[in-house]
């Protein structure tokens, strides 16, 4: 137990206005951090640009499923009413791209759909039980009240003292360290 | 930036006209000419030209409304462009439409259901078909005069009222305005719907009375939707460099024009699909013969010069600028976006050119009775110098109203939150 609470995540401040917790992220960004995050109550338009976010890479996944998806539903029609299965319906062709054509974009679009959703959970690291912050006493309060940077200790310009004091310079208040 | 002030463009208003003039002048000549030697060709290039810039206008005039309605807080800033660029709607099917409806010669050449004489495909005339005489109570000339006026006094007088009150909130600051316009847009939008359906059914699914798809005016809606979003976005860049948008658009106004742009190119693809999937499915004669004319020579069997427009507007028309819309980049780099809108543009016109060029003419010669209207013909260029006409006035009623009005709703409401708007 005592060796386990050895281990540091990082080391957390909170800001009580919404312009301080902003420039402090700029400030952040810009010294060159890329393991930390900011939490708020509600979301902060241009947060994204402050804190130097790059785009979701969840698109990828959906280009990915929505290509996934229509060649299953090419295989999937092919295979049962033109190999498997032969069979004339109406006089069209055992196989072509018109008459199957609602069932490779409806394919296209559900296996889309599952690239964005499972895409999300794994880029979000979901589903995940536990966090670290959840053990912070004041945390409840970045729902309420309060904004919250947190630098992690996994990045490699984390050290403790000099984390802490750089929050201190960006105007943070109740400097924490988190444990694990 | 150019030192000259934002609204020096307005001073150009009269050659845009002058330009719009000669040319309307010479495609009418063109058609007068034309219809003297019974060919109704030259006068398609007036229809064509005419449908281009109410296709533009009414998807125009609709989004005016829908940003209304909505209340959409990024809009007002692009909304005043469309409110200045709908005053030619009703002037385009006037000086369009309605001659070609109104003078006789033009209305047998262009609607042959109005000419009892005319020789339809087996040799009958269309006075003694009995599939005109079943829908004549819609397709009778009177009733049918009645409707162009209609379209006229109904899009004139939603155009009007849009305008009105929206540059009226200029001088008065009322916000009043704002509520009012609400209350006409949520009127508006279903008083347009029926009104740009009936457009679509009269001026282009009519052409060829035999054929019929509900799907139509829906068809041309998406069609209108994606031109207006094409103009828009070539006019806000225009404007943005030089103009009174220099300085005020941003990358959020392209992303959500971008956004619409993806949106309705797949709306049309859908409905465009779903109009030939209906048909190629429930093969019955009487619709088929619209798209196999479209595609083979009824004799031989190969494929014709409409098979190879056809293939232009999946590829061209649908899937390069869906392809390419996908990309986020795509929407906010404005050169990117700015091609994009170009490839629509010109995918509009040659969907107009699919729907109400090909014919069957009958010739008593050919194996099958009637040949069907080439697509390649020197006409072409009849029917782009018609859409340089009639885009000479209306982008010159443009400029005039821009240099009468405000370029920038500055006591909208949500002028603020339209400037400074953000993804």
């Amino acid at each position: 137990m005592n060796e386990r609470n050895e281990r540091i995540h990082g080391v957390a401040c909170t800001f009580r206005k919404v312009s301080d917790v902003f420039h402090a992220a700029e400030k952040v960004r810009d010294a060159g951090w890329k393991n930390w995050d900011v939490h708020t109550p509600f979301p902060i338009h241009g947060m994204d640009q402050a804190m130097g976010l790059p785009r979701s890479p969840v698109p990828r996944l959906t280009l990915l499923g929505g290509v996934t998806g229509f060649i299953t539903g090419c295989l999937l029609t092919w295979y049962m009413n033109s190999y498997d299965y032969p069979l004339i319906v109406g006089g069209k062709p055992y196989w072509s791209v018109i008459f199957p054509f609602p069932v490779l974009y409806e394919c296209t679009i559900l296996f889309a759909a599952f690239g964005t959703f499972f895409g999300q959970f794994i880029f979000n690291r979901l589903p995940r039980h536990n966090h670290p912050l959840f053990d912070l006493p004041n945390f409840a309060r970045v729902s309420d009240d309060t904004f919250m940077i947190v630098l992690e200790a996994r990045d490699p310009r984390f050290h403790l003292d000099e984390s802490r004091n750089f929050l201190q310079s960006l105007g943070g208040q109740e400097i924490t360290v988190i444990r694990d | 930036m150019s030192t000259s002030s934002p609204h020096a463009l307005t001073a150009h208003w009269k050659k845009f006209l002058a330009v719009g003039v000669v040319a309307l002048a010479v495609v009418w000549w063109f058609a007068f000419a034309g219809v003297q030697h019974h060919d109704n060709r030259q006068a398609l290039s007036v229809l064509v030209g005419a449908l281009f810039w109410a296709a533009v206008l009414i998807g125009m005039l609709m989004l005016t409304m829908i940003t209304r309605v909505f209340d959409a807080g990024w809009a007002p800033l692009i909304r005043r462009n469309w409110e200045l660029l709908i005053a030619g709607l009703p002037v385009v099917i006037l000086v369009g439409i309605v001659p070609l409806a109104f003078l006789p010669d033009f209305r047998h050449a262009v609607w042959y259901w109005t000419d009892p004489a005319h020789i339809l495909p087996g040799g009958h005339e269309v006075g003694h078909d009995p599939i005109l005489v079943a829908k004549s109570w819609f397709l009778n000339e009177k009733f049918f005069l009645v409707r162009i006026a209609l379209y006229v006094g109904v899009f004139g007088l939603l155009a009007a009222l849009l305008r009105r009150w929206s540059f009226a909130q200029d001088t008065d600051r009322t916000a009043g305005h704002t509520h009012r316009l609400h209350a006409v847009s949520a009127v508006g939008i279903p008083l347009g719907a029926v009104t740009l359906t009936m457009l679509a059914f009269d001026c282009l699914m009519a052409l060829s009375y035999h054929w019929f798809s509900t799907m139509y005016g829906v068809w041309f809606f998406a069609l209108s939707i994606r031109l207006a979003l094409a103009v828009t976005v070539i006019l806000t860049y225009k404007l943005s460099h030089g103009g009174w948008l220099d300085g005020l658009l941003n990358q959020a106004h392209r992303h959500v024009l971008g956004c619409l742009m993806l949106a309705f190119t797949v709306f049309w693809a859908y409905i465009s699909f779903s109009q030939y999937f209906l048909i190629y499915t429930a093969n019955i004669p009487e619709e088929t013969f619209w798209y196999n004319i479209r595609e083979f020579d009824a004799a031989t069997g190969l494929k014709n010069e409409w098979w190879g427009v056809s293939m232009y507007l999946i590829f061209g028309f649908f899937l390069l600028p869906f392809l390419s819309l996908l990309f986020y980049r795509t929407k906010i780099v404005a050169g990117r976006l700015l091609a994009v809108a170009w490839v629509i543009l010109v995918g509009g016109i040659v969907d107009l050119w699919f729907n109400a060029i090909p014919r069957q003419v009958y010739d008593k010669s050919a194996p099958e009775g009637f040949v069907v209207t080439p697509f390649l013909t020197s006409s072409l260029f009849l029917d782009l110098l018609a859409i340089v006409g009639f885009g000479g006035v209306v982008f010159a009623l443009f400029l005039r109203g821009a240099s009468r009005q405000e370029t920038i709703p500055v006591h909208d409401p949500r002028i603020l939150e339209s400037i400074n708007y953000h993804e």
